[in-house]
């Protein structure tokens, strides 16, 4: 029998104590953590709950935190966002359209949390939606409101705020050279997403499940693109990440990088003979073109395959 | 050297020189020497986007391909055509365009290589008002310049500018109004222009 003096026993005692309870709470936690994933479901809710919620505001006080943008103005901008999601317009010649894709989303799955979300960055100057805290900065707080010549964006606030609160919380390896806002900035790389980081705003924003093959520099390894995207189609949603100098065929530019800026809601595609019929929302209405098989896999460099979590995955 | 390498050589330099030599034309005067035709282009294609919604962008240098872009109630339908080709007429005649016009129009953005005809709504204290956007790519272009377009933007009321004819956003507000994030200069007071990399 090893002698211990009891000072030292009593410090083993007191580290295997530790050590014991240490295990438990790893274990505690481990299982209240595959608890959640078990019931990881995609929050839903409908356009009649998100108005329901909105005719509580209709006399909101002018926002503190958000002195360009009026009441009545953001207001009627969810309005109409909520009862006609194909209205949003990213702007003319901004750099919006990676987060103008990604409202498609809530707006047709959660409207009711978009608009609770919207309310309360307005009121309150920053909100959580889903896992992420958006602490919008104060520049983006004075800008909100006052961009123009965007097109009807200009008379959209509630989506400036949106836009700009996104592209300021959110940052990928494009937005390296410009992390900070500054009037313009709109249509520069500061509001730019490359393609991991908007599959990583929609797994956090919504909490949704995203099957993403593609790059930002090189074409994904699909064999047949079009069998894999009508595959897609199939279920859930489906965005576009491509070339939008080579979707609109010009010619004339003696320089045609080739690479993807530009992201679209697939709604439709039909093959008839060699000739594929696009249907996209391309923000403020819906496109419709014809492209050859082998055009559409020159201009698609991801698909992001978007599904409602657990519950409703692959029936929606 | 020999006497034919010299003159290659300074070929060689003159085409250069020629290709790097200004081509920021004086836009101001390009648009007098072209008025007529821009301003017929500017009143033909008001009238017709009043009638049908529509767009017409050439899409190679030798402007026989163009895309057209119509809009209907719900959707926007874009189309690849050679001027020469009957798919065109037929595309117009279904969407209900007027085909004459139209053809005329085209006819005109080319003998002044316009690339690109737009209507642009912008608001002013939330009200709406449209103007008219000209991409033009002359022949003289520098082909090493990053600005190779000659923007010519049409408002349908007098504008502000300040002593240097940079366009203003208002008479009262001394700031610069930026359009697509390009300073745009006065030719008259209604017409401004800018250089710009992008003509859309």
């Amino acid at each position: 029998m090893i002698y211990l003096e009891p000072e030292l026993k009593r410090h083993i005692e007191r580290g295997i104590l530790k050590c014991i309870v240490a295990l438990l709470l790893t274990v505690f936690y481990t299982l209240i953590g595959h608890a959640e994933n078990v019931s990881d479901t995609t929050p839903v809710s409908t356009q009649g709950q998100a108005i329901e919620y909105l005719s509580n505001f209709k006399n909101i006080d002018q926002s503190s935190f958000w002195p360009n943008i009026e009441p009545h103005n953001f207001i009627e901008n969810l309005l109409l966002n909520i009862t006609k999601p194909l209205s949003v317009y990213e702007g003319s010649n901004t750099n919006f359209c990676g987060y103008a894709a990604l409202t498609y989303f809530p707006l047709h799955t959660d409207p009711l949390g978009y608009a609770k979300f919207m309310i309360k960055i307005y009121k309150e100057g920053s909100a959580t939606y889903g896992k992420a805290v958006i602490q919008p900065s104060p520049a983006i707080h004075k800008a909100a409101g006052t961009l123009r010549f965007k097109g009807y964006l200009d008379v959209r606030p509630a989506d400036q705020l949106w836009f700009l609160s996104l592209a300021d919380h959110f940052k990928g390896y494009v937005n390296i050279f410009k992390p900070h806002y500054k009037p313009g900035f709109e249509n520069t790389f500061w509001a730019s997403v490359n393609y991991a980081k908007f599959n990583r705003m929609v797994r956090t924003l919504f909490n949704m499940k995203v099957d993403a093959r593609g790059f930002d520099l090189i074409h994904p390894g699909i064999g047949n693109v079009y069998d894999y995207i009508t595959k897609c189609m199939t279920s859930g949603f489906t965005v576009l990440y491509l070339n939008n100098a080579f979707l609109y065929r010009r010619k004339h530019i003696m320089l045609r990088p080739g690479i993807p800026t530009h992201y679209i809601i697939l709604l439709g595609l039909k093959k008839v003979e060699d000739q594929i019929t696009i249907t996209y929302w391309d923000y403020g209405f819906r496109s419709l073109r014809q492209v050859t098989p082998a055009f559409l896999k020159k201009i698609v460099f991801g698909i992001s395959h978007c599904t409602k979590k657990v519950n409703d995955a692959n029936s929606n | 050297m020999t006497r034919i390498q010299i003159s290659t050589r300074i070929v060689i330099l003159c085409i250069l020189g020629s290709m790097c030599s200004c081509a920021s034309k004086n836009i101001t005067k390009y648009y007098f020497q072209n008025k007529n035709v821009l301003d017929s282009i500017e009143h033909s294609y008001k009238i017709q986007y009043q009638h049908k919604p529509f767009t017409i962008e050439f899409t190679d240098k030798t402007f026989q391909n163009l895309a057209v872009e119509i809009w209907t109630d719900s959707i926007k339908y874009i189309y690849d055509f050679n001027e020469a080709d009957h798919r065109l007429n037929d595309t117009l005649l279904k969407y209900k365009l007027r085909t004459k016009e139209v053809y005329s129009l085209v006819r005109q953005m080319q003998s002044i290589q316009c690339t690109w005809v737009n209507n642009l709504d912008y608001y002013a204290g939330n009200i709406k008002h449209s103007m008219i956007f000209m991409s033009i790519r002359p022949r003289a272009i520098n082909y090493f310049a990053r600005k190779k377009y000659y923007i010519i933007t049409y408002f349908p009321a007098k504008q502000y500018y300040d002593k240097d004819g940079t366009l203003l956003v208002n008479r009262r507000l001394k700031k610069v109004r930026k359009i697509n994030a390009d300073v745009f200069h006065r030719i008259t007071d209604n017409v401004a222009y800018t250089l710009s990399d992008r003509f859309r």
